[in-house]
């Protein structure tokens, strides 16, 4: 990677653009952020890969890390997901179009698949964890590079229907032929006419062909800890498994401590990690 | 460049170092020794007979240190003073810890400007130890009582006078004016810091260590280790080679500031969801020598641990750095 000569700690000044409610309960809002400044958009964008994050900052309420949930094709801003759950986030959720906000990165490693070409590309994912393969997905939905990857399935479950993410792409989703979506909620209900399940038990139904396949797993542990296991049953081995973990951060650049899982820092070597690169890592995940 | 530096010269010496620069040295207030820079002439200021009890890797990443300034709705960063500096007196295993931390902050994809540039302003002369502490372990890791790596000038006491020999460009600028060491000057200094080497005890080898923690990652042995533990940090706060920072922002001063933090605390790694991957005192002791003996070396190829001793020497819990190796390896 290149060495920067910036200042690493420095936000960039960034502004809300849109905001946008997603769940029915209110606790997931996006917000699309845009550039204050030209050079800071042209060095986001010449650097940035779906799976890497940033560090938001408010002054007075401090930084927090956030996956990325928008592909660079989109536009210029980058989106954000986020569950308001602490001081920060409750911030975030106030914020209106226009308001300024500072926004580091893009950090991290990201979802590898310009190494996978040609494969057929299947993205698990659950819950709110869903917004960095969210910014997978479009980005291989880009035309200009749809057709250098096979299948792209894509398989992503809620606890019930109204905690999905990205609503009315979902419905287009699922109408368009190049991408194949299975939305599955935890238990059945009558206003829901789509798959019922556990994500992990969904996915050993729907048996995804691993002969020349990717798969890119992101959810609650809880989630991944079982999905693992079928992946492995489908014939997906560890190096064709792709995973992306979560630490509390605070440097977001491998200086301040916290978030090592044995010699790797999941905010520089990861948070994006295939399965074989965490099975040589203490179990502290 | 190896000059001599009489004992007698001392002050004098130190006084034209402070013309061009702040001169830094142990200085003993209220019984607890720590660097302080020198205001006044002469030796009666300064003590060289004990080390610091915090370490000086204060003067690079200070305990609570303002990154940035708020100046309308941007940050600015807050640039420091960054005046010349000369640590006089600072030990090996200290000088050998910002070497260290050198590779943390300064040898990855990112570099930290704050203690980069600090670093650059920073001239360290170490005191070789001839009379090395009960406590200390330096041998065992690696290092030494004269261990010049992390050093610009190492001083060697062979009475009265230092042996001062430079190993870098900034060490000899600082030397150039002193008197040149004589042949039995020098080979009086190579005496005294092998007799130094020789009187210190080894109470552990390294071989294998990376290994044997790893072979005992999900052993019960990490809940032993932790039973008398208060949590209390010390050993983190005082170690020289212990990094980890917190970032907070000071609304009312309109500062952001990073301040020390410790692995040993559990809301260091608690998230904002309630899920702790380090839930108690087992997780984070083991964090805590892990990351000494077997991370740090995967990522530097060093043990992180410079052997100063002050985490044996100021645990209120007597909790032994040395103990615990040696028990990891008679358990592995």
């Amino acid at each position: 990677m290149e060495k920067s000569t910036q200042n690493p700690y420095q936000p960039m000044p960034m502004y809300i653009a849109r905001t946008a409610v997603e769940t029915e309960d209110h606790s997931l809002r996006s917000v699309e952020l845009a550039f204050q400044h030209d050079s800071d958009r042209e060095r986001f964008f010449s650097g940035y890969r779906p799976g890497q994050f940033c560090q938001l900052s408010i002054f007075g309420k401090g930084e927090a890390s956030f996956g990325v949930a928008s592909a660079a094709w989109e536009g210029s801003f980058v989106r954000f997901t986020i569950n308001k759950i602490g001081v920060f986030t409750k911030a975030i959720h106030g914020m209106q179009p226009g308001d300024p906000i500072g926004m580091r990165g893009a950090l991290g490693t990201w979802y590898p698949v310009e190494e996978w070409k040609g494969a057929d590309i299947v993205v698990i994912g659950g819950g709110y964890a869903f917004t960095t393969l969210y910014a997978l997905t479009k980005h291989l939905l880009d035309p200009k590079l749809r057709q250098e990857y096979g299948d792209l399935t894509v398989i992503y479950g809620a606890r019930e229907p109204g905690l999905f993410l990205y609503k009315p792409e979902m419905k287009m989703w699922s109408r368009r032929d190049d991408v194949t979506l299975f939305q599955t909620i935890d238990t059945p209900r009558e206003d829901w006419d789509g798959l019922t399940g556990y994500v992990p038990t969904v996915t050993k139904e729907l048996a995804p062909r691993a002969d020349n396949a990717v798969a890119f797993v992101c959810g609650p542990p809880v989630m991944i800890k079982f999905t693992l296991p079928v992946l492995n049953e489908l014939g997906f081995p560890p190096d064709r498994i792709y995973t992306s973990l979560e630490r509390r951060m605070k440097c977001g650049i491998g200086k301040c401590g916290r978030c090592n899982i044995g010699p790797k820092y999941v905010c520089k070597d990861g948070p994006v990690f295939s399965l074989a690169a965490l099975g040589e890592l203490p179990a502290e995940f | 460049m190896i000059k001599i530096l009489p004992k007698a010269d001392l002050a004098t010496t130190i006084d034209q170092w402070r013309v061009e620069a702040t001169v830094y040295a142990p200085v003993r207030q209220e019984e607890v020794v720590g660097f302080q820079p020198l205001t006044g002439s002469g030796n009666g200021c300064f003590t060289l007979d004990a080390n610091s009890r915090y370490p000086p890797k204060s003067l690079f990443l200070p305990q609570s240190e303002a990154l940035f300034r708020v100046a309308g709705s941007d940050l600015e960063p807050v640039e420091g003073d960054l005046s010349e500096r000369i640590v006089f007196g600072i030990r090996p295993c200290d000088a050998r810890a910002c070497q260290l931390l050198d590779g943390v902050f300064a040898g990855t994809e990112y570099t930290d400007p704050y203690w980069s540039e600090k670093r650059r302003h920073t001239t360290l002369v170490a005191l070789g130890c001839t009379d090395p502490c009960e406590t200390c372990f330096c041998t065992a890791v690696g290092s030494g009582p004269f261990d010049s790596r992390g050093a610009d000038v190492m001083l060697t006491d062979i009475g009265e006078v230092y042996v001062a020999q430079a190993d870098t460009a900034q060490g000899e600028a600082l030397l150039s004016r002193l008197q040149d060491a004589s042949q039995e000057q020098i080979d009086a200094s190579s005496q005294a810091q092998a007799e130094a080497r020789a009187a210190m005890a080894r109470p552990f080898e390294l071989d294998g260590i990376r290994e044997t923690l790893y072979g005992l990652f999900d052993d019960e042995f990490w809940y032993d280790v932790q039973q008398p533990c208060l949590g209390c940090g010390v050993c983190t706060f005082l170690c020289p080679t212990c990094h980890c920072f917190d970032i907070v922002d000071e609304a009312q001063r309109g500062e952001r500031v990073r301040n020390w933090d410790t692995c040993m605390f559990q809301i260091y790694s608690q998230e904002a969801s309630g899920h702790n991957p380090r839930p108690t005192n087992v997780e984070r002791t083991r964090q805590r020598i892990m990351h000494k003996y077997a991370y740090f070396g995967e990522l530097y190829d060093e043990v992180g641990c410079t052997g100063c001793g002050r985490c044996v020497r100021y645990c209120p819990a007597g909790i032994d750095m040395r103990q615990i190796i040696r028990s990891s390896q008679s358990r592995g």
